[in-house]
């Protein structure tokens, strides 16, 4: 039935708005350049979803855990079976996704008959300098981004470009890794009150009696109505950190902040969730 | 599929062979020319090996570096052909760190031992050829025991654990004598040897060495060489710099007469 262009079409059209209902309980992820390096931000709940790949590569992800391990492991593959053959520091993020794991996620995205990756993926790289950063980002359909400074990851791209505005207005020049922290938590509730808003609206419109829904969503939530709101969550969730820190010792970059770590630099407010 | 998070099978897969199978018996037998040791001290162990590497009568490089960190906790000395030892080398450090990556948890120190006798037994073709024979020591810190280790292998990958002390290469026949009079007849055992007597003990061992195997380098100080020496504890590897070796060097171990 698929073989006429315009049910293709169809098919494929509905195959996006299959995918994006998927996203609307996810986590978003956060990262942001700080002045030792990369921070990736995510509260999780049930799986971890920040990962390492290989030196100088970290991955944080939304969608289907089994997808996303699929992914994982193919980058994982793939970086070290370059980083062997030829060396560690052509094992670049860019290489990986533009000519690795973009066009496996297009193709199975577009292939109607088969079951397409329920993901959108983020993946940081922390340059030989501060300058060469970079972060990339992968949408289900294999449309990738690269950015430098910050990337978010987020149920919808009106949700991504309200938390990415959030971050635009916040951020200083150099920020010390607790500052960071701080600023990827708040920005992570942006996204999570959002996406719980857009939930609320659509509930809205499926019963007309409810009234001006869009206004609420206009207003930025105040510093600590923003930590409040993790702090919520943090009971059935878990507050997910890793760093690309350019001053480790030794050649794997990538470290996930423990709970020790966790308690020193999270707002006042927070330590309290993350100790018990 | 294989094994899950095994990166030597991965390569396999995409046609990579470590060894090249040569005509049995057809090389001539090569020596293993250069000293390596490891013997547990106080706070860990501690692995030194001397620069020199030789081709024949050839001195061909006095700056190798023949203890090679695999990671945080583990080191592989190396004694015998070069090429293959740094590539089996290249293999572990990759192995180590895929198996943390996508199974998110250490590989075990017994897992670790495992890996090297089983390229050292995929190499037995290229050993015999006497193209690509490795005697290496492996020695790491076991975190989960919190103990040193050490262990050595012959070249068809049987694996033996030392005690006290392992030593490998030409100059080895030398030393191994001294460190079992120092270690039983010694003031002190080796294991209860604070870090510096360990590292004035590695020094005159491979001095010792130097002196009646030429293919051992020993200590050059007019070029200011000094041999590798890394110590491995619970915290990790460090690598003792030159300027800590040079003042010991000079007070203990050369002979004012």
């Amino acid at each position: 039935m698929y073989e006429e262009p315009y049910r293709w079409v169809e098919a494929v059209g509905n195959r996006r708005q299959y995918l994006d209902e998927q996203f609307k309980q996810g986590s978003p992820v956060v990262a942001l350049t700080y002045e030792g390096g990369i921070l990736i931000t995510t509260v999780s709940k049930g799986t971890p979803k920040l990962y390492e790949i290989y030196d100088r590569l970290a991955l944080g992800g939304m969608g289907h855990p089994t997808d996303l391990e699929k992914l994982r492991f193919s980058l994982l593959e793939m970086a070290h079976v370059e980083g062997f053959n030829r060396s560690p520091s052509d094992v670049t993020g860019a290489r990986l996704i533009k000519n690795g794991i973009a066009p496996v996620i297009k193709q199975a995205f577009e292939e109607v008959y088969k079951a397409p990756f329920i993901v959108r993926i983020l993946v940081a790289e922390l340059g030989q300098k501060p300058e060469k950063d970079a972060l990339l980002t992968i949408n289900y359909d294999g449309t990738f981004e690269e950015v430098t400074g910050h990337a978010v990851l987020a149920a919808t791209t009106a949700i991504q470009a309200k938390m990415l505005t959030y971050l635009k207005d916040q951020q200083q020049a150099t920020l010390t890794l607790e500052q960071a922290l701080d600023l990827t938590l708040r920005v992570w509730a942006i996204g999570s009150l959002a996406q719980q808003q857009a939930e609320a609206d659509q509930d809205a419109e499926a019963k007309p009696t409810a009234s001006g829904a869009g206004s609420v969503a206009a207003v930025i939530p105040s510093r600590d109505a923003l930590i409040e709101h993790v702090r919520g969550l943090a009971g059935e969730r878990t507050i997910e950190c890793a760093i690309l820190e350019r001053q480790a010792p030794g050649t794997s970059k990538y470290r996930p902040l423990k709970q020790a770590v966790l308690l020193r630099l999270l707002p006042a407010a927070l330590q309290s969730v993350v100790a018990h | 599929m294989g094994m899950q998070g095994d990166f030597y099978q991965l390569l396999k897969e995409q046609g990579y062979a470590l060894a090249t199978s040569g005509q049995v018996g057809t090389g001539h037998a090569l020596t293993n020319a250069t000293t390596i040791l490891a013997f547990k001290y106080r706070d860990g162990v501690l692995v030194a090996g001397d620069r020199r590497a030789t081709a024949g009568n050839m001195v061909m490089y006095d700056r190798t570096d023949k203890v090679l960190e695999i990671d945080r906790h583990s080191v592989m000395a190396i004694a015998g052909v070069p090429a293959t030892a740094y590539e089996m080398v290249r293999i572990l450090e990759h192995s180590f760190k895929y198996y943390r990556r996508t199974q998110l948890q250490e590989l075990s120190f017994d897992g670790k031992l495992r890996a090297v006798s089983k390229l050292l037994k995929e190499n037995v073709p290229a050993a015999l050829a006497g193209t690509g024979a490795v005697v290496p020591v492996f020695a790491g810190y076991d975190l989960e025991q919190g103990s040193a280790k050490i262990y050595f292998y012959d070249i068809l990958g049987a694996e033996f654990e030392a005690v006290e002390y392992a030593v490998s290469g030409s100059g080895s026949p030398t030393i191994r004598g001294i460190l079992h009079y120092l270690n039983t007849w010694g003031e002190q055992p080796l294991n209860a040897l604070p870090e510096e007597q360990a590292m004035v003990q590695a020094l005159r061992l491979l001095t010792s060495a130097a002196e009646f195997d030429s293919a051992t380098g020993g200590v050059n100080r007019e070029a200011s060489l000094y041999p590798v020496i890394k110590l491995i504890t619970g915290v990790g590897i460090q690598t003792v710099p030159d300027a800590t070796l040079k003042p010991l060097y000079e007070s203990q171990v050369v002979r004012y007469v």
